[in-house]
């Protein structure tokens, strides 16, 4: 697939400003949605079609950071196979254990805010790998490339989401 | 009474058709506004019921209806409910007034409607577009294509049946659309409203939530959700259930058809009076004889849907969920669907969402306004608005375990594609077989199988080596395209495509022979008519093109394109064989192709420059674009 930072002409970065990429992808819409070329001779309705495929996989994976992270890496030329499967730090994996037992205990009592009150926490422990993800991805731009660390940091987001997908699973049993 | 003038040379006009499960209506864009226009009942709203005649007869809207009671069996009503639907689905199983017909196909409901064959949920929807296009053509005088709406909630089975009816009904389907999408469109431009709704759309036999955006003229779903089996027939039923057993009917084996019909007509009506009233008395036919008096209080009625909208209301949670938003942030609620007309389905949308919802517009009409809208947009070529809908229900292949492997998540922005690859199992395996599924579920047998694909011609080679890479597209209007390449060699394979649910090509085909009086003859005329209404449409896109982007031609390519252009404006305008005018439309797709490819390039460097996005420090979230909009939208309002 076409490189995301490309195809949306951002400059590739880890930290994006969300509100902008999401008008870009807007503007691109507006010219390429096979809506805009419906009347079009059926080449010229394939191609749009083409494109804006391209233009809505590439927003997809650039509005999310695990995504994001994975472009980034593929342009920074880590190789794909020790990029997939969670790595995380043994002490991560503690925490996440505790957090997914106080999740299946509040989740069988039903009890909502104690649920939001861990996704609380979970999201709080979000920022924070965002914000040293971010660090770590403008040094391997500035040439400091530190493979490992930046897989570690992706490995944890991994964890932090499935968590939330839980959460999410949970408040749907509930609601 | 003003008369339209009827002008030859305009080009023809493109109506929005909402085909829902109780009624169905047609509109048209009239001087910038939807207009509903009369169906053969004289009134906006078609009753989509169809009754099959003793005599080979059929007849559509009030006047089938008035067979209901009478001849339950020969009389269709809520068609909806069983397209692109199995003979053995939950649904089909419901409380109804219909005779099935057995049959070895169970991948198609089929109606016994006392005719040799049987008829599918398909055939009769057409009978409804029929009827309406009809209507349409009485009244416009030519008709440039449909856009037809679906419950967002559909699944491409679904989808794909509805495109079948309308082709069976002789329409020219410019694209399928959802319908609270619909209903946001004739509300934005009523109003000119931006900010983020939510259109909580509950008809006869279909719930949908969605939660949209509006901004500088894009409609974008977030997110979508819904129950494509939950409607007000379930109210309906629910009454029926309680009326048959005041009739001393509590064993099913006891109740005709005729029977059920007569509950069910007794329980519309006392759900409509109670709409009204605080109480109403029903009263049925006993069994063995007598009268059976019922008085039924809004809050019995009240107590007996609230399951119903419970579920709606977890699907609305979910959906907001999804768009990462809370009510108190959205700026609107759009109600949708004759069953929002309840006081009861209100005043619970109003505790849900804690506002009151928007009403203005004819919530039976609202859909057909917005398909209206965009019929006109699609047809003239227009950038003033633009859809941006979403895949409602996650796309995924079945794994050697029975579990899923997704491919598309839902509420991913449509158009969109995947790639997936797979490889043998076996040694000199040559063929491989692909099951492509739909839902949330974790198993493949829980979701919605959709189609069995299996691929041949495989090169013989050890297991594991042959690369089989799959493409899933799904375009505007939701509908999903497979194909398959083996990578090593780059051999396209050959594919066996077996639907789960509905028809396959070849069927529709056959019944679209046997539903014209002169067969191929007709079917030609109709191909003519659709070509060169598709010709026009082509030279008008073309010679806007021309006005915006000449200077990307060189002379001699420009002497082409106006050649092949006066080429098919003459094939439009005076073919007598649709080949005619495919050639022409051939003649001009050749000549526009490498231009088409640089206008492209044009547009797509129009939008990225001058606004080159910088790295913003700090600015990482989580979520999609919402937040951030609605960060910008407030910031806006301040």
């Amino acid at each position: 697939m076409a490189d995301p930072f490309t195809t949306l002409g951002v400059a590739p970065a880890f930290s994006l400003d969300l509100t902008q990429l999401a008008q870009r992808h807007r503007d691109l819409s507006r010219t390429l949605h096979p809506d805009r070329h419906a009347a079009a001779p059926p080449g010229e309705r394939r191609r749009a079609l083409g494109h804006a495929i391209e233009v809505n996989a590439a927003w997809r994976t650039l509005r999310d950071p695990i995504t994001r992270a994975e472009a980034l890496l593929e342009r920074l030329g880590v190789p794909r196979d020790e990029r997939g499967g969670p790595k995380a730090s043994p002490e991560l994996l503690m925490a996440v254990m505790e957090q997914r037992e106080a999740l299946a205990e509040a989740r069988a009592s039903g009890d909502v805010e104690r649920i939001d009150a861990l996704a609380g926490a979970v999201r709080q422990r979000e920022q924070e790998t965002l914000a040293r993800l971010t660090e770590a991805f403008s040094r391997a731009e500035g040439g400091e490339l530190d493979a490992p660390r930046l897989l570690s940091l992706l490995g944890e987001l991994r964890f932090v989401r499935r968590f939330l997908d839980e959460v999410g699973a949970a408040l749907d049993d509930l609601s | 009474m003003l008369l339209d003038i009827f002008d030859p040379k305009a080009p023809p006009k493109a109506v929005g058709i909402d085909l829902g499960t109780t009624h169905s209506s047609v509109a048209v864009m009239r001087d910038g506004r939807p207009v509903a226009l009369t169906t053969c009942d004289g009134t906006p709203l078609l009753p989509s019921v169809v009754h099959y005649g003793a005599h080979g007869t059929v007849q559509v809207g009030r006047t089938a209806k008035a067979y209901a009671e009478r001849e339950p069996a020969r009389t269709i009503a809520s068609a909806k409910r069983f397209v692109g639907r199995g003979a053995k689905d939950e649904q089909t199983a419901l409380l109804g007034s219909y005779r099935f017909a057995e049959g070895a196909d169970e991948r198609v409901v089929r109606f016994d409607v006392g005719r040799e064959a049987p008829v599918t949920p398909v055939e009769v929807s057409a009978e409804i577009l029929k009827s309406l296009r009809q209507s349409a053509i009485d009244q416009l005088g030519t008709l440039g294509g449909a856009v037809i709406t679906v419950p967002a909630y559909f699944d491409d089975a679904q989808r794909q049946a509805t495109k079948d009816a309308a082709k069976l009904a002789g329409l020219e389907v410019l694209r399928l659309l959802n319908e609270p999408t619909a209903a946001a469109l004739a509300y934005g431009l009523e109003r000119q409203n931006s900010g983020v709704f939510a259109v909580y759309d509950l008809g006869g036999g279909t719930f949908d939530i969605t939660i949209l955006l509006l901004e500088d003229g894009i409609f974008q779903v977030k997110s979508t959700g819904g129950d494509s089996a939950l409607g007000g027939d379930d109210m309906d039923r629910a009454l029926a259930e309680r009326l048959l057993r005041a009739m001393g009917l509590e064993d099913p084996a006891a109740r005709t058809p005729e029977l059920i019909a007569l509950a069910l007509g007794a329980a519309r009506e006392a759900k409509h009076r109670l709409s009204l009233a605080e109480q109403v008395t029903v009263s049925v036919p006993r069994r063995g004889g007598g009268e059976a008096e019922l008085t039924l209080g809004r809050q019995d009625f009240e107590a007996m849907i609230r399951p119903l909208l419970e579920r709606t209301g977890r699907a609305c949670k979910r959906a907001l969920r999804d768009a990462g938003l809370s009510a108190e942030q959205l700026d609107g609620v759009i109600l949708v669907g004759g069953s929002t007309r309840a006081p009861s389905v209100q005043r619970y949308v109003q505790e849900l969402f804690g506002r009151e919802p928007l009403v203005e517009l004819d919530p039976d009409l609202v859909v057909a306004y917005g398909a209206a809208a965009q019929a006109d947009l699609l047809a003239r070529a227009s950038d003033e608005v633009l859809l941006l809908d979403v895949l409602p229900l996650s796309l995924g292949v079945e794994t050697m375990g029975g579990g899923v492997d997704r491919v598309l998540p839902r509420n991913t922005t449509i158009p969109a594609g995947a790639r997936s690859t797979f490889t043998t199992y076996a040694d000199h395996q040559t063929g491989f077989e692909l099951h492509v599924v739909q839902g949330e579920r974790e198993l493949a047998s829980d979701c919605r199988s959709l189609a069995r694909f299996t691929l041949r011609g495989i090169p013989p080679m050890p297991a594991g080596m042959a690369r089989l890479e799959v493409s899933f597209d799904v375009n505007e209007s939701g509908l999903l395209t497979v194909r398959a390449r083996e990578t090593t060699t780059g051999l396209e394979q050959q594919i066996e495509v077996q639907p789960s649910y509905g028809l396959t090509d070849e069927q529709v085909e056959d019944m679209l022979l046997d539903a014209l009086d002169h067969g191929e003859e007709d079917l030609e005329r109709r191909r003519l008519a659709d070509a060169r209404v598709e010709g026009a449409r082509m030279v008008l896109a073309t010679e806007k093109a021309l006005a915006a982007d000449a200077d990307l031609l060189s002379d001699e390519e420009r002497r082409g394109v106006e050649q092949a252009l006066a080429g098919l404006r003459a094939a439009a305008a005076q073919a007598t064989r649709p080949g005619v005018v495919q050639a022409a439309i051939d003649v001009l797709d050749q000549r526009t192709h490498a231009w088409a490819g640089r206008r492209m390039d044009r547009a797509i460097a129009g939008a990225i420059a001058g606004k080159q996005l910088g790295d913003v420090e700090g600015s990482v979230a989580h979520a999609a674009g919402v937040e951030a909009h609605l960060e910008a939208h407030q910031r806006g309002r301040n």
